[in-house]
């Protein structure tokens, strides 16, 4: 039996609500020494991506950022770090409890220019045309309504703005026991 | 609706090693995945890309 969208969200909230932290194993495969210096612990531990949109986005001083998904803010904070204080890096995600941390963390590194939102990415809560570069680091995966998310970021981006997202792609085909585990749509 | 100057700037294997990486998948789940994965498939189970793409300057409306 297939989940349905409801119970995805759910158990995704769930599910980044209580993560705990893996130490650095994902943040040291996917960033430098240099990119992670400065960087809070809690940021630098839950990190959960599966690439470094950062690094190809091409982010310069004064432009508005938008991260998609930016849990406890690895990428939203390097963002912030790349526009400057003339520019804007904006977090979007759904759990709470990673929007406290996330916060927490860009205070922690004095950034004034981090706003952290609650919301959904097939529904953003930003206007139209008003954003540089979108970056999103292992999230569209989770969501259900992949055209819509892109319906969205189209919708936000300035014209000429560009995205970076990193993320996963299935190779061939997944038994439907992999498919519609639960674990499968949340991690 | 449509996005231009679309770029895979990264395409990486992702095989089980690398998900017990993730705090995310629990010691059962991993060995679910071991378990019902042909061995062939354990070091690619997924491909982590990274993509770039740009909204044209003169976007349509969506």
């Amino acid at each position: 039996m297939s989940l349905t969208e409801t119970e995805i969200k759910e158990s995704i909230i769930d599910t980044y609500t209580k993560v705990a932290s893996n130490g650095r194993l994902v943040a040291e495969r996917f960033y430098s020494p240099e990119e992670l210096q400065g960087l809070p612990t809690s940021a630098v531990e839950l990190a959960l991506g599966v690439g470094n949109p950062v690094r190809h986005a091409g982010l310069r001083p004064g432009e508005v950022a938008l991260d998609l998904g930016s849990g406890a803010g690895i990428d939203t904070l390097q963002a912030a770090r790349k526009v400057g204080p003339s520019g804007k890096a904006i977090g979007l995600d759904m759990t709470p409890e990673m929007i406290r941390r996330a916060r927490a963390n860009a205070q922690a590194m004095g950034l004034a220019n981090v706003e952290i939102l609650e919301g959904s990415m097939e529904a953003m809560p930003i206007p139209d045309a008003s954003v540089d570069a979108i970056i999103s680091n292992g999230v569209i995966n989770l969501t259900m309504r992949k055209s819509q998310v892109f319906r969205e970021i189209h919708r936000v981006l300035k014209p000429g703005g560009r995205f970076c997202v990193a993320d996963m792609l299935i190779n061939g085909e997944l038994p439907d026991e992999v498919l519609n585990h639960p674990t499968a749509w949340t991690g | 609706m449509g996005f231009e100057e679309i770029v895979a700037v990264e395409w990486k294997s992702f095989g089980l090693g690398d998900l017990t990486r993730y705090p995310l998948f629990t010691k059962e789940f991993l060995a679910f995945l071991k378990k019902i994965m042909p061995p062939h498939r354990h070091e690619e189970l997924v491909f982590s890309i990274v993509v770039t793409a740009r909204k044209p300057r003169e976007a349509a409306a969506a």
